[in-house]
C-alpha cells in the first residue's frame, strides 16, 4: 500500500427528502488513478462537490494528505491542491488561452501583471500535455477536447495534487480520447492522483488502478481494478444481477419502409443513399462530426437538402420542416435529452403529451382528463418512475427522462424513430431499459435508426451498421459481419 | 428509494398544495396585508365606491399585463406597450377629432394599428431573430415619435358621447353597479386564460419559454407561436387605449406612460418568472391590482408623487430579487 492521500470515514449529506451519502467511507492512494463509479443518483457528484467545497458534508471527516480538513469554498479547496474537471466546462469563452489557464492566478513582475512569464508557462505546461495550442487564442475557437486540455492545464498550474475528472470522455471522439488518457497517466507518472468518474466500464478497466463502487448513497466497495471483471462491477453497481447488457431480439424483416437515395447537403452530406426495412435497427457509427446528426436532422426536415431523394413506402416524400416530418409519422430522439428532448420546467404529463397536443384536443381546448389518462398509461406502460405525472421532468433521473421523450413519440404513434445517441449520460441499468424499449418499438413494427459513439451499444443493437466519415457513407455492415475493428478502421 | 418518494409525496398531498397556492399566489395575501394598512389609516379606503375606483383605474394596465405576460411566458419582453399604448391613444382621438371619422371605424383603425406595432416586433424577434430588447426599444421609440406628429404634443380632448361607455359606462346603478371596462377586462381574462391553458397555442408558449429548443423538437411552431405573442400584445394595447382615452375624455402623450414597465413589475410581482415557461395570466392581474392599490395608497396617505416613482423602482428590484431567490431553490 502506498501513501494514503485522501481519506474519507463516515461521510453523509443529506438534501431534503433524499439522504445522497450515508456514512461513505474509503480511502485514496497517493499516485494512482482511482474511478469512481456507480448509477445516476448514487452519490458521485455529491462526493466531489463535498471534496471541492462546494457542499459540507452533515457528518464525517476528510482527511487530506494526513491532515483533517473541512473546506468552506472552492477557493480553499484548491489552495490545499484539489481540482475539478467538471463535465461542464467553466472556461471564459472570450479569454485567451494563456489568460484562462491564469484565471485568479495571475503571475506578477513588481506590481505589474507577467502577460510574457504567463504565456511561456502556459505553453509549458500545453506542451507538458503534449499538446500545441495557440496561447494567444480565445478558447471560443477551442473544441471542447481542447478546452479540456486547457481545463487540465488550469488544474497544474494550481499545483494540483489531487485531480477529480467528472466524466471528462463524454462528449471526447475516439482520437481525443486516447490523448486524454496519455495526459491522465503522464500526470499519474508526475505523482498526482486522479479521481476518475465515468460512465463507460471500459475506460476504467484501461486506465485505474482502484475503483470504488457507490449504489444509492452508500458504499459498495472499494477494490482494485485488476480484482474485478467487468460483470461483477455492473452488478455491484445496479445490485442486481444484469443478465444481458445488450437484450436484443431478432425480429423477422418485413417490406422496406425508408429509403435514401443520393442524399446530398452542401459541405456536409455527400451522396448518401440507404433503407430501412420493418423490423430492423439501423446503427449509424461514426466519429464525432462525421456528419451522423447531421444525416439525421437532413432526413427529418431540421436542415435543407439540396438534392437527393427520400422514399416512404416506395413515395416521395419532401420535408420542409421538422413539423413535416413528424406529419410523415417521423420522431427524434435528440442528442442533448436535457435541453432538447424535454422541457424541464413542465409536468412529465406535459411533456409526454407536447407533439401530440392536436390529438387531444375537443374543439381545440384540450382535456386534461384525456392528457392524464393517456400519460398515466405511458408511465406504466414504460415504467418510468416518478412520483406521478404531474412531477416536474426535471425532478426526474437522466434513463427516466430518456422515457419521456421515447413516450412522446409512441403516443404520437410515430413509425420511424430516429434516436440520436439514446444513452448518453445514462447508468448501465437505466440503459438497458431503453434498450428493452427499443424492442418493443420494434416489435410494434416501427422501424429504428440509432445513432451512437458507443461502438458496444451499435454492435450490441443493430441488425445493420452504416459508418459514417466527412459526410461520407463509408460502409454498410450487417449485424454478423461488424466488429468493433471493422468499424473503427472505416471510421477514420 | 422509489417507494419512500411516492410516499411522502402523498402525505404532503394537502400541505404541499397550500404551499404551492401560497407560493404562487402570495400576492394576493400582499393585496390583503396592504389593504388592512390602507385601511386602518383612512376610513374612505374600505368603501365600495374607491375600491371599485382602484379596480377601474387597475384595467388599462392589466390589460397590457395580459400581453406582456403571455411574451414574458417565452421569456422575451416587450418594452414597447407603454408607447403603443400611447400612439394608439393618439391615433383614435385625431382620427375622430380631426379626421372626422366615425368613432367607430376610428377604433377598429386603432386596433389594427395596435395589432401592426404588435406584428412588427414579433416578426423581427422570431423570424429576423433580432434581440426583443433591441426591436422592442426601437418600436418604443418610433410609436413616441409617431404620437408626438400627430399630436404635436398637446392633448386631444373631448371624445363623442357614443363610445364613452367604454371607461365611463356602468352596468346598474352607477353607485352600486359594476363598470363595463372591468367587464372587459375580466372577459379578456377569462378568454386568455383558457387560451393559455387548454389551448395548443397556450400550452405551447410554455413549452417555448421552459425550453424553446425541446419546443422545436416536439414539433411546435415556435418562431409562428412567439410572433403571435408580441401580435397579441399589440392588440391587446389598443384596446387598453380605447378604455383609456374614453375614461380620460383625452389622448395626450401620457397616456400609458412606463405602461411596460408597470406590466412588468406586474408579471414579476405576481410570480410570473422572468426566465418563462412559469406563471399565469391571473398571477398578472393580481400583480397590476397590487401595484395600483399600492399607488393609490400612498397618494391617499399623501405622500409626494416624486417620491412615489422612487418607491416603485425599489418595488421593481425588489421583485426581481425575490424571482431570483425562488428560482434558486
Amino acid at each position: 500500500m502506498g501513501n494514503i492521500i485522501l481519506s474519507l470515514d463516515g461521510i453523509s449529506k443529506s438534501f431534503p427528502g433524499v439522504k445522497a451519502l450515508n456514512e461513505v467511507s474509503f480511502e485514496i492512494e497517493e499516485g494512482t488513478v482511482h474511478a469512481l463509479v456507480g448509477e445516476n443518483g448514487a452519490g458521485k457528484s455529491t462526493l466531489i462537490k463535498i471534496l471541492a467545497g462546494i457542499y459540507q458534508p452533515d457528518a464525517g471527516t476528510v482527511t487530506f494528505d494526513g491532515e483533517k480538513v473541512s473546506f468552506r469554498t472552492p477557493y480553499e479547496s484548491q489552495c490545499r491542491g484539489i481540482s475539478v474537471v467538471h463535465q461542464e466546462m467553466k472556461l471564459s469563452e472570450t479569454l485567451s488561452v494563456a489568460e484562462n489557464i491564469f484565471l485568479g492566478n495571475l503571475m506578477y513582475k513588481g506590481i505589474r501583471v507577467d502577460w510574457k512569464g504567463m504565456r511561456k508557462k502556459a505553453k509549458e505546461l500545453l506542451n507538458q500535455l503534449g499538446t500545441n495550442l495557440d496561447v494567444n487564442e480565445p478558447v471560443a475557437n477551442y473544441s471542447i477536447a481542447q478546452k479540456q486540455m486547457i481545463e487540465i492545464c488550469k488544474a497544474i498550474n494550481h499545483k494540483c495534487r489531487l485531480l477529480i475528472m467528472d466524466e471528462p470522455s463524454a462528449t471526447l471522439t475516439e482520437k481525443e480520447q486516447k490523448t486524454m488518457f496519455e495526459i491522465v497517466r503522464k500526470l499519474r507518472a508526475n505523482g498526482v492522483t486522479i479521481i476518475y468518474i465515468s460512465h463507460r466500464l471500459e475506460e476504467i478497466f484501461d486506465l485505474a488502478d482502484n475503483v470504488t463502487v457507490l449504489r444509492d448513497g452508500q458504499h459498495i466497495n472499494t477494490l482494485p481494478v485488476s480484482e474485478v471483471d467487468r460483470h461483477t462491477l455492473i452488478s455491484m453497481m445496479v445490485g442486481r444481477e444484469l443478465v444481458n447488457e445488450y437484450p436484443k431480439e431478432k425480429f423477422e424483416f418485413g417490406e422496406t419502409v425508408l429509403e435514401v437515395k443520393n442524399l446530398n447537403r452542401r459541405g456536409v452530406l455527400k451522396d448518401i443513399s440507404f433503407s430501412v426495412r420493418k423490423g430492423e435497427i439501423v446503427g449509424i457509427a461514426g466519429l464525432v462530426g462525421s456528419g451522423r446528426t447531421e444525416l439525421a436532422r437532413a432526413l427529418l426536415g431540421i436542415d435543407k437538402i439540396d438534392s437527393g431523394e427520400v422514399l416512404l413506402y416506395g413515395k416521395p416524400i419532401k420535408h420542409n420542416n421538422f413539423r413535416d416530418a413528424i406529419k410523415n409519422g417521423f420522431g427524434l430522439v435528440p442528442e442533448s435529452r436535457k435541453t432538447q428532448g424535454v422541457v424541464q420546467l413542465l409536468s412529465v404529463r406535459r411533456n409526454i403529451c407536447m407533439v401530440s397536443m392536436d390529438k387531444l384536443a375537443k374543439l381545440c381546448f384540450i382535456s386534461n382528463k384525456l392528457e392524464k389518462k393517456y400519460s398515466n398509461e405511458y408511465v406504466e406502460k414504460l415504467d418510468i418512475a416518478t412520483p406521478s405525472v404531474e412531477t416536474e421532468v426535471q425532478y426526474l433521473s437522466g434513463g427516466n427522462q430518456q422515457k419521456v421523450v421515447i413516450a412522446k413519440w409512441l403516443m404520437k404513434n410515430s413509425d420511424i424513430i430516429v434516436l440520436d445517441e439514446p444513452t448518453r449520460g445514462i447508468d448501465v441499468g437505466s440503459k438497458s431499459e431503453i434498450y428493452l424499449l427499443i424492442n418493443d418499438l420494434i416489435r410494434q413494427g416501427k422501424v429504428v435508426i440509432m445513432i451512437s459513439s458507443e461502438l458496444p451499444e451499435i454492435l450490441g443493437m443493430s441488425d445493420k451498421i452504416l459508418v459514417m466519415h466527412e459526410g461520407e457513407l463509408k460502409g454498410e455492415l450487417t449485424r454478423e459481419e461488424a466488429t468493433q475493428e471493422r468499424i473503427l478502421e472505416m471510421c477514420v | 428509494m422509489k417507494a419512500e418518494a411516492v410516499q411522502t409525496n402523498k402525505t404532503g398531498h394537502f400541505l404541499g398544495g397550500i404551499s404551492r397556492l401560497t407560493k404562487n399566489y402570495a400576492v394576493v395575501l400582499a393585496i390583503f396585508i396592504l389593504a388592512v394598512i390602507f385601511s386602518l389609516a383612512s376610513p374612505y379606503f374600505l368603501t365600495y365606491s374607491n375600491l371599485r375606483n382602484i379596480i377601474q383605474q387597475s384595467t388599462t394596465i392589466a390589460i397590457v399585463v395580459i400581453g406582456q405576460a403571455m411574451i414574458v411566458t417565452t421569456a422575451n419582453f416587450d418594452l414597447s406597450l407603454g408607447q403603443n399604448v400611447c400612439v394608439t391613444s393618439c391615433v383614435l382621438a385625431w382620427l375622430i377629432k380631426f379626421g372626422g371619422v366615425n368613432p367607430w371605424v376610428a377604433i377598429l383603425i386603432t386596433l389594427v394599428v395596435g395589432t401592426s406595432v404588435g406584428v412588427f416586433n414579433g416578426v423581427l424577434v422570431s423570424y429576423g431573430k433580432i434581440p426583443a430588447f433591441i426591436v422592442t426599444l426601437g418600436s418604443q421609440m418610433i410609436a413616441r415619435g409617431f404620437a408626438k406628429i400627430i399630436t404635436q404634443a398637446s392633448p386631444i380632448p373631448g371624445m363623442p358621447e357614443e363610445i364613452q361607455f367604454f371607461g365611463r359606462g356602468v352596468i346598474g346603478s352607477s353607485e352600486y353597479g359594476i363598470p363595463i371596462s372591468i367587464v372587459i377586462m375580466i372577459g379578456l381574462y377569462v378568454l386568455i386564460m383558457l387560451i393559455m391553458h387548454y389551448t395548443k397555442f397556450g400550452r405551447s408558449l410554455y413549452a417555448i419559454g421552459g425550453g424553446e429548443e425541446a419546443a422545436y423538437f416536439a414539433g411546435i411552431n415556435v418562431k409562428k407561436y412567439k410572433a403571435i405573442t408580441f401580435t397579441v400584445a399589440g392588440l391587446l394595447c389598443a384596446v387598453s387605449s380605447v378604455i383609456l382615452v374614453t375614461r380620460l375624455d383625452s389622448a395626450a402623450l401620457t397616456n400609458g406612460y412606463l405602461y411596460e414597465f408597470d406590466a412588468m413589475i406586474a408579471c414579476i410581482i405576481g410570480g410570473i418568472s422572468l426566465t418563462g415557461g412559469k406563471g399565469t395570466v391571473l398571477q398578472g392581474l393580481f400583480g397590476a391590482i397590487f401595484l395600483t392599490l399600492f399607488f393609490n395608497g400612498m397618494t391617499m396617505l399623501n405622500v409626494d408623487p416624486f417620491v412615489q416613482d422612487v418607491i416603485k423602482g425599489f418595488v421593481l428590484i425588489g421583485a426581481v430579487v425575490i424571482d431570483v431567490f425562488r428560482n434558486k431553490r
